[in-house]
């Protein structure tokens, strides 16, 4: 397990050391899941599946993620049946590993961890890197309907916003404040519209890691959220620009802090800021 | 994964680990830097013209595999080539040479470094305007 940092859930996280002694336990599947689309087939973990958050598990003709028949073919596929403790990591401090972590929890997965340090930290360490793509025995899975009580839709977030519930932004500071529009002459991810979700808190996703990119200790973490509102007795929608930062977030609040109540808006940015009618705060 | 997949993967990943232009062009006439705001990606083009033909390309940059490999698979493909013929190269010249099924999803990442040669010619011929007005 990962250093004792007082986490609400500290079992969710694991050290680099624990992967390396697992990495041959037939009940544990390790999963990279990154922004880069071609970094696993550089180097991966030794016995590492490839779940690529945009062409495994979207679903290629409506904007949305695979459906529960999917998920279940997807588990399959990888070898993962209704009992593995299922172990993400990947770039980017575990951007995407928490996205897949998010899906994975959407559709019950029980036994889910995350790499604390991600890809880079068993990199930084000298850890063995493979080539050599793993084949598993098919599974037959039984996914869960979608646990809707950790993803928001815009309609949730329009209600939200009438109870004047709180909202964690947790995009840039210039994306918050509609600076980062697009990059000259490259319209950016083709939001019509810069700013933020009306009295959303900027709180970018960066600041819940340290340096080494694993996760801050607990009290941190506290502070930094409940200095802006956000704390554990309120209902929390977490946002950013397509959902995998916000979904890191989302995993902070939800299972380090053991916030009862947080939901991924994944729509995010992409959504709210090409939705017509939809309020826009700007400063 | 079929054979033509993984040899289009190889062949990025190959650009990627082994480019062949990326190095500083200290006599460069016009350099240029384009970002993904997104993720991170960056690429910095050297062009060094020679008349109206493009006569030496470089790059440096850091970022993803797709973006860093497409910015030295651009450089082999555009370099020698006319200011026209640079104006005329398209996005869908480029993803065909990447490897539409690799880059589809991606698209952002593969493009970042011909829509900085864009931007790069454009400042080519704004500072060849003022000269010329001076």
């Amino acid at each position: 397990m990962a250093e004792d940092r007082s986490y609400a859930n500290p079992d969710v996280l694991v050290s680099t050391e624990w992967v390396a002694q697992h990495s041959n336990d037939p009940t544990v599947r390790i999963a990279e899941s990154d922004e880069d689309y071609l970094l696993y087939e550089q180097g991966h973990i030794p016995g590492a599946v490839k779940v690529d958050w945009f062409t495994i598990l979207q679903d290629p003709l409506k904007r949305d993620f695979i459906d529960k028949k999917g998920f279940e073919k997807l588990m399959g596929e990888l070898g993962i049946s209704n009992d593995t403790t299922v172990v993400f990591y990947g770039d980017k401090s575990n951007w995407f590993a928490c996205y897949a972590f998010w899906l994975f929890n959407l559709y019950g997965h029980q036994k889910k961890k995350i790499m604390d340090g991600g890809r880079a930290k068993w990199v930084a360490e000298g850890r063995p890197l493979t080539k050599d793509v793993p084949s598993y025995p098919k599974t037959r899975y039984k996914a869960q309907d979608p646990d809707l009580s950790v993803r928001a839709f815009r309609t949730d977030v329009f209600k939200h916003l009438e109870k004047k519930l709180p909202l964690v932004d947790v995009r840039s500071p210039q994306e918050y404040r509609g600076e980062l529009l697009h990059m000259p002459g490259y319209p950016q991810e083709g939001a019509m519209r810069g700013g933020h979700i009306p009295g959303a808190k900027n709180i970018p996703w960066s600041s819940a890691v340290r340096e080494d990119q694993t996760f801050k200790p607990a009290e941190e973490l506290r502070r930094l959220y409940e200095s802006q509102g956000i704390t554990p007795d309120k209902e929390i929608i977490a946002y950013c620009r397509i959902g995998e930062r916000s979904s890191h977030t989302w995993f902070v609040l939800k299972y380090l802090l053991g916030y009862p109540k947080v939901k991924n808006y994944d729509g995010s940015w992409t959504e709210w800021g090409n939705l017509v009618g939809a309020p826009i705060e700007k400063p | 994964m079929n054979l033509d997949r993984q040899a289009q993967i190889e062949f990025l990943l190959d650009r990627y680990e082994n480019p062949r232009y990326k190095r500083r062009l200290e006599d460069a006439d016009v350099s240029m830097e384009g970002g993904n705001p997104g993720c991170g990606d960056i690429v910095r083009l050297y062009l060094k013209f020679d008349g109206d033909r493009l006569a030496k390309i470089s790059f440096e940059g850091q970022g993803c595999t797709i973006s860093q490999a497409s910015a030295d698979v651009l450089a082999e493909m555009v370099e020698g080539q006319t200011i026209q013929e640079l104006k005329a190269f398209t996005h869908e010249e480029l993803i065909e040479v990447l490897g539409q099924g690799i880059v589809q999803n991606r698209t952002r990442c593969a493009l970042l470094s011909l829509d900085t040669l864009k931007m790069a010619l454009r400042k080519h011929r704004e500072r060849k305007v003022l000269k010329a007005q001076v």
